[in-house]
């Protein structure tokens, strides 16, 4: 299994055996598909990270993140997740398929 | 590093999210016909409902048609989100034109994924979007066939109806 890419918290690895990736979550590592990674990317990039600096939107600053169909179940702080887009944008720049680190927010 | 994931997908993520927006811009105006037509039927513009029914259906196929491409590159189309779907006109005038002002939108969107892609030399989407480039000529064209056809008819009188009937000539 190879690194992909690190962030503060998080590991992307990539293993060419099984033809997978895993995200080390601290208190997990998730095996996934191609496209549960997309999902994922999706899932990520798509938080509303603002709400988390108005308490009226988001008054916690929590976020639930579910992934590879409600399989697993993270509860991450705002710090969390923007380490996690970070791992997300950089890890799918390191995999060839994105061309720079300011990948487009759907 | 072996390339798994792009074996897995053949385009860059980045046109993948674009595409999506273009998705969901299909779908909205497949839904804003829709509702043209609705406002048609609703005061007597017959002909006008045929062609906003049909226009509605075309949207829904271009919108297919990247959704499809899209799972040919291995990628991950989403299901669009529509919402706040106008239903107000004050004329058919006022229909057509925004109707135009609606394919001028799509097409400036297109053409920046054009050059977004090309940006990112991803050279599968640029030639993908091609035909859309070319369609959205077509479409711009037809509106502005109809709109021509508007002013040359005028709205006095039994202008209103006659336009309706004229309009017909775009129905193919
Ligand atoms: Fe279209
Ligand atoms: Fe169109």
């Amino acid at each position: 299994m190879k690194v992909v890419y690190q962030s503060t918290y998080y590991t992307l690895y990539q293993s060419e055996k099984e033809r997978c990736f895993y995200i080390d979550f601290v208190q997990k590592t998730v095996r996934m598909s191609f496209c549960q990674l997309l999902a994922l990317r999706h899932k990520v990039l798509s938080i509303p990270i603002e709400h988390h600096f108005d308490s009226d939107l988001n008054k916690h600053g929590f976020e639930l993140l579910q992934l590879c169909n409600k399989e697993h179940l993270f509860i991450l702080n705002t710090l969390e997740v923007l380490d996690l887009k970070s791992l997300v944008e950089q890890g799918f720049v390191r995999l060839g398929i994105s061309v720079n680190a300011t990948a487009l927010h759907v | 590093m072996k390339d798994i994931a792009r074996q897995a997908m053949s385009i860059k993520v980045e046109s993948m999210d674009m595409l999506n927006g273009q998705i969901k811009m299909e779908a909205n105006a497949s839904a804003t016909y829709l509702a043209m037509a609705s406002w048609c039927e609703q005061n007597g513009f017959f002909t006008s409902a045929k062609f906003f029914f049909k226009q509605s259906e075309e949207e829904r196929e271009h919108m297919m048609k990247i959704f499809n491409f899209l799972i040919d590159v291995g990628g991950s189309p989403l299901s669009p989100e529509v919402t706040n779907i106008n239903h107000d006109y004050s004329s058919i005038v006022d229909v057509f034109e925004h109707t135009l002002d609606h394919e001028i939108a799509v097409t400036k969107s297109i053409h920046q994924i054009v050059m977004k892609a090309r940006e990112l030399g991803d050279l599968t989407t640029e030639r993908f979007l091609d035909w859309f480039v070319l369609e959205q000529v077509e479409e711009e064209n037809t509106i502005r066939d109809i709109l021509d056809m508007i002013s040359v008819t005028g709205t006095e009188g039994v202008g209103l109806q006659l336009i309706d009937d004229h309009v017909g000539n775009w129905i193919n």
